[in-house]
């Protein structure tokens, strides 16, 4: 540097000018969605649930469609009985022992001696022993009920029964409760793991819900952008049926559909689909109505940009922030349709497994095994809470009023 | 056919129809533009002035085709373009830009600058390949005041002035021959209104473009203009040099736009004497017979409720509506 005083150029002006990396707008959502803890707890739920209905089956010792029913109705803890020193069993609910280790692993049903249902009692040889396994109570209890109104009756299973360990009783209350090793989750009445059904159901509600919701978006932005662009008469035909097809319940739809065509996951899909994009051509209408007024849109025109590029380029891009929005919402509906549909038995078809099916196969034993119906009724719940906060925090994130 | 003006309107008509009950259908016009003709020179510049909602910018737009006309003619080159379709209009889009009110609606904000610039290059096949699409944008970001790495950015990273810039940019990039300014200014700052005027003058002078000026301000439009015509209820009600009609302002409704220009000199403002019109501008769903301006007018005749008056040239070129001038 020898003269201090020299002209800056222009060019070390303008260079040295501080340039920021541009945010694109996926950019800036993305940053204000991060902040957002709830849609955060949302989004990190949908891909866990995502990944565990994607890759957990594989890791399932069982299939969704494995059969022991030996192994029917048994829940995720279960109550351990010790018999001998290194034996152990279960006392199900119907009346019968399952040998177990210690530590709640099904071993197996032990061999049966005599099993007499007149006097209401088995005999196992379990490890050499000779155990009786004597219910006879559980029917007297009930049996004498009117008689015996000062006794209190008891419910309990661990009432109904005692055993007896080579002639002699053992302490029937000396058992702990342990949770199930073999089935995490239980069985349920044809001894299937609920778990790997659950997990599986889990495929089937996910795909009803993201190709139901794929094929409501498409059609419906599709609708919707042509009745809104286009205005006038066509939008007042088209706008008409809308709302006809909107008068009808649309369940009704959906489960007059499903009559008719034979149902199954791709029939699902396609009424849940073919019902349901009324909402979103109705939003997406409103919004091209807005904003094919614009300036932009009239640069465009001006330039002699073709129809569809507008509505393409210009109009869809401005709406995707509630196209979006609406979508995450329509995800958990779907999924909650198509539970509905296979809860009444429109759904999908045994053996396969929705929610919606596991939870009405798990009605029937409701009182005795209640945990059948509540897992896949968590799992509904739980997925739509996160689909809900995702679509929230998304509707947040891209509102561009909250933008500064 | 050749023609005189560039563009020219003959007697163009824009209403809107406004249908109301449910099963007895009644048809009501808004008259937003009602018989309206003029025509622009190569490098002129035309100003339009009026109050709000006088039509100016439905003029604008349906120059452009943006509204179907409703009646008139429109030509360009002497071409009647009035009744040509999308396809056929489009060498003529090439020919017609626009530039638009506000900067902030005008641009998409989906897209990069270099995307917005681009469609008017892709539209019209104005570049061969993607280099010279890249060369001819950053060269319009550069006419335009703008640096070429600006490209790269999204509108909501400019400020108002910058963007109206941009819009100009995508305007210039299909290398137009007529430019409508709609209200260019307007929504701008005093001083960038300045740098936006003189760069619009400075590329008309470069290119010899004609303009149609669109403002509500007046001492701008007198600035720009070579011509200016004054609208007043989807009527044009006085034509001429923009020293003829600043000076000699001939129609009422001139005189009293006119005499609302603040003069900056306290002394000589308050001597100044203000027409001010009485009343609120009538409705153009229902505007009054005759001539539209008789209801506020304090010339106001009893021939002026019956007979609609029609341009007259009183000097030169200077033509204006009004039954006083009739000879």
């Amino acid at each position: 540097m020898n003269n201090e005083w020299t002209r800056v150029t222009r060019e070390e002006m303008t260079g040295s000018e501080a340039t920021r990396k541009s945010l694109t707008y996926w950019q800036d959502v993305w940053r204000r969605l991060r902040q957002n803890v709830m849609a955060m707890t949302g989004l990190i739920m949908i891909i866990t649930i995502s990944l565990l209905a994607i890759f957990g089956p594989m890791f399932s010792d069982f299939s969704y469609s494995d059969q022991v029913l030996a192994y029917a109705n048994i829940p995720p803890r279960i109550e351990v009985t010790k018999i001998t020193d290194d034996h152990y069993v279960y006392v199900h609910n119907e009346f019968r022992l399952i040998e177990v280790t210690a530590d709640g692993e099904l071993i197996g049903i032990p061999e049966e001696i005599e099993k007499n249902t007149i006097n209401r009692y088995i005999t196992y040889n379990i490890g050499g022993n000779e155990v009786k396994f004597d219910y006879s109570s559980a029917m007297a209890s009930t049996g004498k009920k009117g008689s015996t109104a000062t006794e209190e009756v008891s419910n309990k299973m661990i009432d109904k029964y005692e055993i007896y360990v080579n002639g002699s009783p053992i302490d029937k209350y000396n058992a702990k409760e342990v949770s199930n090793k073999t089935y995490f989750l239980g069985t349920d009445n044809l001894g299937r793991d609920v778990w790997t059904r659950v997990l599986y159901g889990a495929r089937i509600s996910l795909t009803v819900g993201l190709v139901a919701s794929i094929v409501n978006v498409f059609i419906g932005v599709l609708y919707g952008g042509i009745a809104g662009y286009e205005g006038g008469k066509v939008d007042n035909i088209m706008m008409r049926i809308v709302d006809i097809i909107n008068s009808v319940p649309l369940l009704l739809i959906v489960i007059m559909l499903m009559v008719v065509i034979e149902p199954g996951l791709k029939t699902i899909i396609l009424t849940i689909g073919l019902v349901y994009w009324v909402g979103m051509a109705r939003l997406v209408r409103g919004q091209v109505l807005s904003l094919k007024e614009q300036e932009f849109v009239l640069a465009a025109r001006a330039l002699g940009v073709s129809k569809g590029k507008i509505i393409v380029r210009h109009l869809i891009p401005n709406a995707i922030g509630p196209i979006v929005v609406s979508m995450m919402m329509a995800i958990p509906s779907a999924i909650f349709t198509e539970s509905f549909l296979s809860f009444i038995g429109l759904g999908v078809s045994a053996p396969e497994a929705s929610w919606g099916t596991l939870a009405n196969d798990a009605l029937g034993g409701i009182r005795s095994y209640p945990y059948q119906l509540v897992v896949p009724s968590i799992a509904i719940a739980l997925t739509m809470f996160a689909f809900n906060f995702l679509g929230d925090g998304l509707r947040d994130a891209l509102d561009p009023r909250l933008r500064k | 056919m050749a023609s005189e003006y560039l563009v020219e309107v003959q007697g163009l008509k824009k209403y809107f129809t406004k249908t109301s009950g449910l099963f007895k259908k009644t048809e009501k016009h808004i008259k937003a533009v009602d018989n309206v003709s003029f025509g622009i020179r190569p490098g002129e510049t035309l100003g339009l002035v009026g109050e709000s909602g006088c039509g100016k910018s439905t003029t604008g737009r349906t120059i452009l085709k943006l509204y179907e006309p409703t009646g008139g003619k429109l030509l360009y080159n002497g071409e009647d373009i009035t009744h040509l379709n999308d396809k056929q209009m489009l060498p003529y889009r090439k020919r017609m830009q626009m530039i638009f009110q506000d900067p902030y609606a005008s641009l998409n904000s989906r897209m990069t600058i270099s995307d917005i610039i681009g469609e008017a290059i892709d539209t019209h096949n104005v570049a061969s390949s993607t280099d010279e699409r890249e060369h001819i944008i950053a060269s319009l970001l550069q006419r335009v005041g703008l640096m070429k790495d600006h490209a790269s950015r999204y509108p909501h990273e400019f400020s108002g002035g910058q963007r109206q810039r941009i819009g100009i940019a995508r305007a210039l990039a299909v290398n137009p021959e007529f430019i409508i300014c709609d209200e260019p200014i307007s929504a701008l700052d005093v001083s960038i209104q300045a740098q936006v005027v003189n760069m619009l003058e400075e590329i008309q002078a470069e290119t010899g473009m004609g303009y149609l000026f669109i403002a509500h301000d007046l001492s701008m439009v007198k600035h720009i203009s070579n011509r200016i015509g004054v609208m007043y209820l989807g009527n044009l009600v006085e034509i001429g040099g923009s020293d003829d009609v600043y000076c000699e302002p001939a129609h009422p409704y001139t005189k009293a736009l006119l005499s609302a220009i603040p003069i900056p000199d306290p002394t000589s403002e308050k001597s100044k004497s203000r027409i001010i019109l009485q009343g609120d501008v009538p409705s153009p769903l229902n505007p009054p017979s005759g001539c539209r301006f008789r209801t506020r007018c304090q010339y106001c005749m009893e021939r002026c409720s019956v007979e609609e008056p029609t341009l007259h040239t009183i000097n030169g070129e200077h033509q204006v509506a009004c039954h006083l001038y009739d000879k």
